[in-house]
């Protein structure tokens, strides 16, 4: 299923590059820059998805104490971090031509560095803890803890002053984004989408031979 | 505004760099668990033969 997964994210990848660069039109404030959103933005959707698959993962392991919980919340909250990276890197690399910084201190940012910084923990905990139960639930306790900061991390912008623009879709009402632009975000973030699910699959299976090692 | 090509270039060529190099990182840690796995001990407790080391298969 996996095999299957990845060729359908490489072709969906593909698909997104075309609609990214070829089908949406030049932004006329920021120039070609702007392209940088077709990464961007779908990177923080799914690492949020990701973040709340490793939510629910870990609940369901405390809740039940089920190996293959702790096993998604792993997988998922791994690769969540891999693209919430994705999307700070590239947005310090879209900040600089538009903003003038690579970075700055406002609430958007600020809070999506402290939501990385407890993931990476929570990935740093799981190689530190030797007992592998205790391990696991030591991780699912910080990672619902981190899980919950994610809404923090979307309404800053409006709760505080920031340089982060507000959302463009995830919002109340419908969107006031051009067509062509909004479609190729959408193709984006499903591609995206994909390449996260592929990853969560395919680690979530490393993780049960690991163990079926150990055992 | 100038087109800032080489920030976009830079910000997708990570991406790719990330992605690309988190697939690596599964398929070696993969290969491994699957090396570790052939050297491991038989469960009647005697190690496995190397594959040089076993009889070939009759006709």
């Amino acid at each position: 299923m996996s095999t299957a997964l990845g060729w359908l994210a490489a072709v969906a990848l593909t698909a997104g590059l075309v609609m990214g660069f070829g089908v949406a039109p030049l932004e006329l404030t920021q120039g070609n820059v702007q392209r940088i959103m077709y990464l961007h933005v779908p990177a923080v959707w799914v690492a949020y998805l990701a973040f709340a698959l490793g939510l629910a993962g870990s609940i369901a392991y405390l809740a039940g104490r089920r190996p293959g919980a702790d096993r998604v919340a792993h997988a998922a909250c791994e690769v969540g971090t891999v693209f919430l990276g994705v999307n700070i890197a590239t947005g310090a690399i879209w900040g600089k031509p538009t903003w003038g910084t690579w970075w700055t201190w406002d609430a958007r940012l600020t809070s999506v560095a402290v939501v990385f910084v407890m993931f990476i923990a929570y990935l740093l905990l799981r190689q530190a803890v030797e007992d592998r139960e205790r391990a696991a639930r030591y991780a699912a306790v910080l990672g619902i803890v981190a899980a919950l900061n994610i809404p923090l991390v979307h309404f800053s912008v409006y709760w505080w002053r920031t340089l982060h623009q507000p959302p463009s879709l995830l919002k109340p009402g419908s969107s006031t984004m051009p067509p062509a632009i909004l479609a190729a975000l959408l193709v984006n973030f499903a591609a995206l989408a994909l390449l996260g699910a592929y990853f969560v699959t395919r680690r979530a299976r490393l993780l049960a031979a690991e163990e079926e090692a150990l055992a | 505004m100038p087109d800032n090509w080489t920030f976009v270039v830079a910000a997708y060529a990570l991406a790719a760099a990330v992605f690309g190099g988190y697939w690596r990182w599964l398929n070696r840690r993969e290969r491994e668990l699957a090396a570790s796995r052939s050297h491991q001990p038989s469960r009647s407790g005697h190690p496995r033969p190397e594959p040089a080391a076993r009889p070939p298969l009759q006709q």
